[in-house]
């Protein structure tokens, strides 16, 4: 008994010096690494190819510094970043941030001051309302990494048993979408002519900014919702006759997955970013090959079945009210900035410049990424894919800029209303409802 | 995030029962013994030993609830912590939070679900410990495996499984209503998307994990009932009913005590179900428990202070009728 004791003891006690040593471990390794630049990615988004890029050509550029990447997850970037951009040891270099949550740290104060580089990094060609959201009273804090718009995927074959064009216009979209699901060709008991959950504000906002509306516009030094302007109210009317007519998504869903049901036969049309086309898996094409199969015979098959789900699926950018033009889209994308407290603003200036030069700018086109910098999107290349993407970025817009802009994303108002109207809200007292919660929420 | 972890683990400590009772008995018998000095090591000893103890709990509890209330009396958001000056507002955050009809609304909600939830646990839990101590051991080992299971599955997992089964377009449950019963309108029923809808199936989940708890607890105590007792009282007529009711529970009463005290603190401080179901769809701010709320504030770091202290005032209030009970039964 008096064994087991002690060396219960002994090992709390080697457990808090281990702990302590590592604490004192990293630290100083941060100290003393001034050539040693870091970089934060969120998500995945950014192709291994171009990380290496970054890596061997800023050390090339750069004697003796060393880049580290360090990808962060999307979910939770916030409250990670509201801890590490405050501490002078912890925080990177060089971050990558969601377009709409730059306002609140621009704000705050969490990045350096860039105006004098937006002219080397691009100028006018930066895509406009991520500069925005990246500027406080004239400064710029944060700049474009790359953007990517939401287009309408559909079945081609759904389309056709149902005698439906792809339409021209937004009032034609949404008669389509409501025959689509009238004629229900897949005889799916819950079809839908177009999936539209009922929390799904990246798609709706759509109806809103394309009829001329917003979220909410700045009125002296206030912010006040805007929800119940003509325009938008105009926009949401069409948005609750399709939640009402053309769709049966679940009211409690999001914009997430919304491939699963299209690939079930319960949709013909959804509304994503461009790379959901690599999520698209119509039974009648799927090969049944494992995922953990990397034989050539394997690749070989599942290169025929994207083929095949390709031949049966179209896109279109969502149309505006005029024929000929898209409609305005939510945005989504990322902007990038150095922090404040960094200790190494000359490389992360340098890393920076990389980021924006022709190659870098070119090579995320080529993946799929519209490039922070306008003038390279034609590397996006001319498959149906990359028009769609760039004629649906060309008028998409963001969240409006506001400080507190986040705020209203995390207290969940937008997904509460459209939800509500999807359940059928009077649109009128709803709307006024959400004003009033975005005002008290914005200022 | 760590204002409501903060204030509800704070709530802890007053929880071991037999301490006080340790505590009150040991400096008595110091007092009978000869007055002969012990050597000043041993009787560091006792006090050594704690060190080890006390250090984490003084920087992992003393210095968040410290910071937590310092905090909430100032007015700190992002562009304090990137390095503005605090101002000291005062009761400014209490006022602006406890004037707010909708934080009363949480509040009660909160408290309601808590009380609720508590007691079906505490029911349930106690049905099936007595069941536990009737049945034969295949069956009793049966239920234990089970109720180790349900206990034992991370939360997370667990929250998914129930969030497949209550999925309003593929769910298992809505299926069942729909096809074999034969009920057309529950094919897409959304469950979460009414508040009291939504608390159901939050109550059926927080329940459903807590009671294993409460079952072995309850049973380990029930299993110290001394059988003469029992004997006794069956030779005196006292049917089965009677016998636990007036024999069994009494004897078992400071587990019930503990246990049910342990159940109101927990599910007052309900997070991860809640949160969890919030994101699959649920309409958020009608929804709000307290754990919540006190997160969805979190970008305000003076008003998230402010509402976990008062938080932890309401689980001290709730509380405390317990804890005094507790400790007269004890002495």
């Amino acid at each position: 008994m008096t064994r087991v004791r002690t060396s219960g003891l002994a090992a709390v006690g080697v457990g808090l010096m281990v702990a302590l040593a590592a604490c004192g471990g990293g630290s100083e390794t941060e100290a003393g690494g001034d050539e040693e630049l870091r970089l934060w990615l969120a998500g995945t988004d950014t192709p291994q190819e171009l990380r290496d890029y970054l890596v061997e050509t800023f050390e090339a550029q750069n004697e003796g510094a060393q880049l580290v990447i360090e990808e962060q997850d999307w979910s939770g970037l916030v409250p990670r970043l509201q801890t590490a951009l405050a501490s002078e040891q912890q925080t990177p270099d060089l971050v990558e941030i969601g377009n709409t949550q730059s306002p609140t740290f621009t704000h705050a104060g969490a990045f350096t001051d860039i105006t004098d580089m937006v002219d080397g990094l691009g100028g006018d060609q930066l895509l406009e309302g991520f500069v925005e959201a990246g500027t406080v009273d004239g400064d710029v804090y944060a700049v474009p990494y790359y953007s990517g718009a939401r287009a309408v995927f559909y079945r081609k074959d759904l389309f056709e048993a149902a005698g439906v064009e792809v339409p021209k216009t937004l009032e034609e979209f949404g008669e389509a979408a409501v025959a689509l699901q009238q004629a229900n060709p897949t005889g799916a008991p819950n079809f839908s002519g177009l999936w539209l959950p009922g929390q799904d504000w990246y798609n709706g906002i759509a109806w809103i900014y394309s009829n001329g509306g917003s979220l909410a516009e700045q009125d002296g030094d206030e912010w006040v919702g805007a929800l119940s302007s003509p325009e938008s109210q105009e926009g949401l009317a069409q948005v609750q006759e399709l939640f009402a007519n053309a769709t049966s998504a679940p009211k409690d869903a999001d914009s997430a997955e919304p491939w699963v049901p299209f690939n079930n036969g319960e949709a013909a049309m959804f509304s994503a970013p461009t790379w959901a086309r690599w999520s698209i898996d119509l039974p009648e094409c799927n090969k049944g090959v494992a995922t953990d199969d990397e034989s050539e015979e394997a690749k070989a098959l599942l290169a025929e079945q994207q083929a095949c789900n390709e031949e049966k699926t179209g896109i279109f950018p969502l149309p505006g009210p005029a024929a000929g033009e898209p409609a305005t889209v939510f945005a989504g994308g990322s902007n990038i900035a150095i922090p404040a407290k960094s200790g190494n603003q000359d490389l992360a200036r340098n890393l920076l410049e990389i980021i924006f030069s022709e190659e870098y700018q070119t090579m995320l086109a080529e993946n799929g990424l519209i490039p922070g910098n306008s003038e390279y999107a034609d590397a996006l290349g001319d498959d149906v894919y990359a028009e769609a993407a760039l004629d649906a970025a060309l008028n998409a817009k963001l969240t409006p800029p506001a400080e507190k802009w986040a705020d209203v994303e995390g207290a969940r108002i937008l997904e509460d209303f459209f939800q509500e109207i999807a359940s059928g809200a009077d649109l009128e007292e709803a709307s006024a409802r959400a004003d009033q919660l975005i005002t008290d929420t914005l200022n | 995030m760590s204002a409501p972890r903060t204030s509800s683990s704070t709530v802890l400590p007053p929880v071991p029962p037999r301490a006080p009772i340790v505590a009150p008995a040991a400096p008595e018998a110091a007092v009978r013994r000869p007055p002969r000095r012990r050597p000043i090591r041993a009787r560091l000893g006792p006090y050594l030993l704690l060190v080890p103890a006390l250090i984490p709990i003084a920087v992992g509890l003393g210095y968040p609830l410290v910071r937590q209330f310092v905090l909430s009396f100032q007015e700190y958001g992002l562009a304090q912590q990137f390095g503005q000056p605090a101002e000291w507002v005062g009761l400014r955050n209490y006022a602006e939070l406890l004037s707010d009809p909708y934080v009363w609304g949480v509040i009660a909600r909160s408290i309601a679900f808590c009380l609720v939830n508590a007691a079906l646990t505490m029911a349930v839990g106690i049905a099936l410990a007595v069941l536990m101590t009737r049945v034969g051991r295949a069956a009793r080992i049966t239920l234990q495996v089970g109720l180790l299971l349900a206990w034992g599955t991370p939360v997370l997992a667990t929250m998914t499984v129930w969030q497949w089964l209550f999925d309003s377009q593929y769910g298992v449950i809505n299926w069942l209503l729909a096809e074999p019963l034969g009920a057309e309108g529950m094919r897409q029923h959304s469950w979460i998307i009414e508040p009291a809808s939504f608390y159901f199936v939050a109550t059926v989940i927080v329940v459903w994990m807590s009671v294993p708890f409460v079952v072995f607890t309850v049973y380990a105590g029930l299993l110290q009932v001394p059988e003469e007792c029992m004997e006794a009282a069956q030779l005196d007529g006292a049917n089965a009913w009677q016998r636990l009711r007036y024999l069994s529970l009494p004897m078992v009463k400071p587990v019930l005590l503990v246990v049910g005290l342990l159940q109101v603190i927990w599910d007052l401080r309900v997070f991860t179900q809640i949160y969890v179901l919030q994101r699959a769809g649920a309409p958020t701010r009608e929804t709000h428990l307290l754990g919540t709320f006190i997160y969805s504030l979190s970008k305000e770091f003076s008003l998230a202070g402010a509402m976990a202290t008062i938080m932890l005032v309401i689980t001290l209030a709730l509380t405390v009728f317990y804890i005094r009970r507790m400790l007269r039964d004890d002495v």
